[in-house]
């Protein structure tokens, strides 16, 4: 839930951020914001008592989580409406769903099955906005 | 171009953007389940560099005034925190739930995009959040 609520702040302030700058700048200023939370994380860090692959998923994590995003912008470069491919870059929960199913083995029940689906359609109806000076 | 071209010219991108971020999802988790929150965003962050320095590096597409990078490191600040909260569910819970779960967090920015932006709600977005919230309540049960 506190995921939801920041995140969905993040939404509006790229609004109003796109407005303001390039794709391009505004993932950079967002590092930089990713890098001015690191002292406060620092302070009570674990980090050396990682196991080497632990160190590992969590920095590839990093990375996927950044390309997904500059992929997302060069499609927009490319020509695509935002009306049409930021709806469809929102079923990415469904490549987690399906690795946390076959290589976690993870199972749902009927009715969470059910729920899954309607939060991915919603997902994507929710990042439907027309183009006229739609915004990513 | 043959129309057909254009359109694959951008799908491909797309489609890695799909991948990519479920694949952070599924990482996520994988990661959560030994790292605590604080630890998986220090190097999530580190994981995030190599795209930030060959952005840097490259130097093309790159303008913003003062209050567009003001918003992008708050963006940052507020994201990370986010991703925080992201690894502390995952640690919790199924990645199958949290990942769709938490990819409603549109329906916030949507309503605070029509209350603080004054944006027009639109069809799609208002079934969206009638979805969301029978997902939600699915899910809670």
């Amino acid at each position: 839930m506190i995921t939801i609520v920041l995140w969905g702040v993040v939404g509006l302030l790229q609004k109003i951020g796109s407005n303001h700058s390039t794709s391009n700048s505004l993932m950079l200023w967002t590092t930089a914001g990713y890098i001015m939370l690191l002292p406060f994380l620092l302070w009570n860090s674990h980090l050396l008592t990682l196991s080497t692959r632990s160190v590992a998923v969590g920095v590839v994590c990093g990375f996927t989580n950044a390309l997904g995003a500059w992929s997302l912008y060069t499609a927009l470069e490319r020509g695509a409406r935002a009306s049409i491919v930021v709806p469809l870059t929102a079923l990415n929960p469904l490549v987690t769903l399906v690795l946390a199913l076959i290589v976690l083995g993870e199972r749902l029940t009927t009715l969470q099955t059910a729920g899954v689906v309607l939060a991915l359609v919603a997902g994507v109806m929710l990042s439907y906005e027309p183009d006229s000076g739609a915004a990513v | 171009m043959k129309p057909n071209a254009r359109v694959f010219h951008w799908l491909v991108p797309a489609m890695m953007t799909i991948v990519w971020w479920g694949l952070f999802g599924f990482l996520a988790k994988l990661g959560s389940d030994e790292v605590n929150a604080y630890d998986m965003q220090i190097l999530f962050t580190l994981g995030t560099l190599p795209i930030a320095a060959y952005i840097l590096l490259r130097r093309s597409g790159m303008r913003s005034d003062r209050r567009g990078r003001i918003t992008g490191a708050i963006i940052g600040l507020v994201a990370g925190a986010g991703g925080i909260a992201y690894f502390a569910a995952m640690a919790r819970g199924k990645a199958s739930i949290i990942g769709p779960v938490t990819s409603l967090f549109p329906v916030l920015t949507v309503v605070l995009a029509t209350t603080v932006l004054k944006e027009r709600l639109n069809a799609v977005q208002a079934a969206g959040i009638v979805l969301a919230v029978v997902s939600a309540a699915l899910l809670a049960s």
